[in-house]
């Protein structure tokens, strides 16, 4: 398979597009207007549609419709865009219509900054919108694992019928690197019967819908989607590990913090230290048994984030009290060091 | 007093030097030239949706703004500075604050004609006092030169990029300004910093000391955006103006008034050609793009005569 050096951005684009996706609906926003603007070019070339919306709530509306059509949609947006998309999300979780929404996240609060961030966790994984709803989260971490789990989401979205976001950050939005493109296969997914396509007079008409007004009934398709997100936890997590053997602290860290975790672990070698890492790549559902299962092994786990500390609320919940889990993290912006990672690891040995 | 640009641009600056907006951009123009229209007595609360204005004048801890500055998201400057208006309302009604305060919001065309339209709609409809100034540039230049609905036909942008089928952007500009002309609010107009900027300043003039609501939609090239010389900035306003591309035109309690006329109204290609977003344009092939976009401009240009007669 040939290599071509691609933005990471780009390669996102490119990836949804050998996924056979071809309804992209974006809104500018920096650090990802890269995706829509290859969009731009290479839809038209490949008979696809791309349409630059007037707002991110007007993009994941027109998502909500592809979506309910039965086509591969995907949209993308940073951070502040996510928050306007939430409304939308929330709406086709619950119609329960599948679509691929990628977040390339950079720091928050409020307009935040343009470099790169890990604290749209919770609201990734936690919700964000209203309702009982989940989203299947991936956290890919070089631009190879990005393309690959570009078209994974939209496999996992039609697999169950839900939206999956695609998560990542600036720098993995930004940087370059070599990849090379799997043939998709899509024969093994389920059959769209369900898609509001016409009947041409020759079936009931399917009807997407959100609104339950009875809470019976509304409790009833909850439950059943609540059956769905069971299956998911049991069968879909993805995750990563390196030197869980004998380590005596072990760094959980996901996307680009993974990869300097990986060289703070080399420094902590260099010195002595037997360190290991576990990087989730599916944030939701988060690997909790893995985590579980090394946890009585080790001195202690440390969380290592762009954020103020979200995924370690996570890591408590499923280490349980068993070990110590301590949490670094920069945020704002600002990406931590192999050397800071090492001294927490040096810290804490 | 008669106008006198030597005299209004002796007033202290009220957007400071030292910002980071681009050589050759219009809207910092556009800035100063409204608000060289204030009373040096009178305090601004300004607000700026997301954009390269905003973006390049409050880098924080930095501001150029010399009065109170606002920013707070890109869907919704207009709801902002009205809802500071109607605190100053309520304080000023108890007692509480004195002095002349005028409410000013500043707005790209991405933040105005797209994402930012509903928050000035239902400002405008309400009818608070404040002016909103659209500094259109066509584009979504803050993040990269992304089409608008304020794009003109045919621009090449990355969202509308310009290749061998395709001729750039396939769809007309969003004609704001009259859009918010028919919301009857006492004061809408459109314009650009031409000449000795007598039009800019008196229709900026009129905006603010006009009680009420008030839009203005001001001419802001860009530079990156437009691919033009950086020299050629006040060449390429007056050729939009003189080519009737930019009419120049206000909406006083409903009666429409066209202030310029040129005395020789020239073809678009004269716009056109100093900038390499339309160099498409001109390949062969692309002729009937010109005469479209020729075709649209002069039908516009008599609609607009028409209803000043009217």
């Amino acid at each position: 398979m040939d290599k071509v050096l691609m933005k990471g951005n780009e390669a996102i684009a490119e990836a949804a597009i050998r996924a056979n996706c071809r309804h992209f609906f974006g809104y500018p926003i920096t650090p990802q207007t890269e995706i829509s603007a290859y969009m731009a070019k290479r839809m038209s070339k490949v008979g696809g549609t791309f349409l630059q919306a007037e707002s991110e709530v007007a993009a994941i509306n027109m998502v909500y419709g592809a979506a309910g059509a039965g086509v591969r949609v995907m949209t993308s947006s940073s951070s502040p865009g996510i928050s306007l998309k939430m409304e939308g999300l929330s709406y086709i979780a619950g119609a329960d219509l599948p679509c691929v929404i990628v977040n390339i996240v950079r720091a928050g609060p409020g307009l935040g900054g343009i470099q790169p961030a890990q604290s749209d966790y919770f609201q990734a994984v936690k919700g964000g919108g209203h309702g009982d709803y989940r989203m299947i989260v991936i956290a890919p971490s070089s631009i190879q694992e990005t393309v690959d789990c570009t078209i994974d989401a939209f496999d996992l979205a039609d697999k169950y019928r839900m939206p999956v976001m695609l998560m990542g950050d600036g720098m993995l939005g930004q940087m370059m690197e070599p990849v090379s493109f799997p043939e998709v296969k899509t024969d093994h997914l389920p059959k769209k019967d369900w898609a509001t396509t016409g009947t041409k007079m020759k079936r009931k008409a399917n009807i997407i819908n959100s609104l339950y007004i009875h809470p019976e009934e509304l409790e009833e398709v909850i439950l059943k989607r609540e059956e769905k997100y069971n299956t998911i936890y049991e069968t879909e997590v993805k995750y990563h590990t390196e030197g869980l053997e004998n380590a005596d602290v072990v760094l959980v860290a996901y996307g680009t913090t993974a990869r300097i975790a990986k060289a703070a672990i080399a420094l902590a070698k260099q010195n002595g230290i037997k360190a290991g890492l576990i990087r989730p790549i599916t944030l939701w559902p988060f690997p909790t048994d893995i985590i579980a299962k090394t946890a009585p092994n080790v001195k202690c786990m440390i969380s290592v984030e762009m954020s103020t500390g979200q995924m370690v609320e996570d890591i408590r919940l499923a280490v349980n009290g068993v070990c110590p889990v301590h949490f670094y993290g920069r945020t704002g912006g600002a990406v931590p060091t192999p050397t800071a990672i090492f001294e927490q690891i040096r810290r804490y040995a | 007093m008669a106008y006198n640009l030597k005299e209004s641009v002796k007033k202290p600056e009220r957007l400071a030097g030292g910002h980071r907006m681009c050589a050759g951009c219009g809207a910092p123009v556009v800035v100063r030239a409204i608000l060289r229209a204030l009373k040096e007595d009178d305090h601004a609360v300004i607000g700026s949706a997301t954009g390269c204005l905003e973006v390049s004048t409050c880098l924080y801890p930095y501001t150029s703004w010399k009065d109170s500055f606002i920013h707070s998201a890109f869907e919704n400057a207009a709801a902002t500075v009205s809802g500071a208006e109607a605190a100053y309302n309520a304080l000023k009604r108890k007692g509480k604050i004195t002095g002349d305060t005028k409410f000013i919001t500043f707005g790209g065309d991405g933040g105005t004609y797209d994402i930012g339209l509903q928050s000035l709609s239902g400002a405008m409809e309400r009818g608070h006092d404040m002016v909103y100034i659209c500094y259109d540039n066509g584009a979504y230049m803050n993040t990269g030169i992304q089409r608008s609905s304020a794009t003109p036909s045919f621009a090449d942008t990355t969202t509308s990029p310009a290749g061998n089928v395709i001729p750039g952007k396939m769809q007309p500009r969003k004609d704001l300004t009259l859009i918010m002309a028919n919301h009857n609010i006492p004061y809408v107009a459109q314009t650009a910093p031409m000449g000795n900027f007598k039009d800019i300043y008196a229709k900026a003039e009129k905006a603010l000391y006009t009680p009420g609501a008030a839009f203005i939609n001001a001419f802001a090239p860009c530079p990156r955006g437009w691919r033009y010389e950086t020299p050629l900035l006040m060449d390429i306003i007056k050729l939009a103006v003189d080519t009737c591309i930019w009419p120049l035109y206000e909406v006083e309690d409903g009666k429409l008034t066209v202030n310029y006329k040129p005395r020789k109204k020239l073809p678009v290609e004269d716009f056109l050609k100093a900038q390499g977003r339309f160099r498409h344009m001109f390949k062969k092939g692309n002729e009937w793009t010109i005469e479209q976009f020729q075709k649209d401009v002069d039908e516009k240009w008599e609609r607009l005569l028409s209803m000043e007669e009217n």
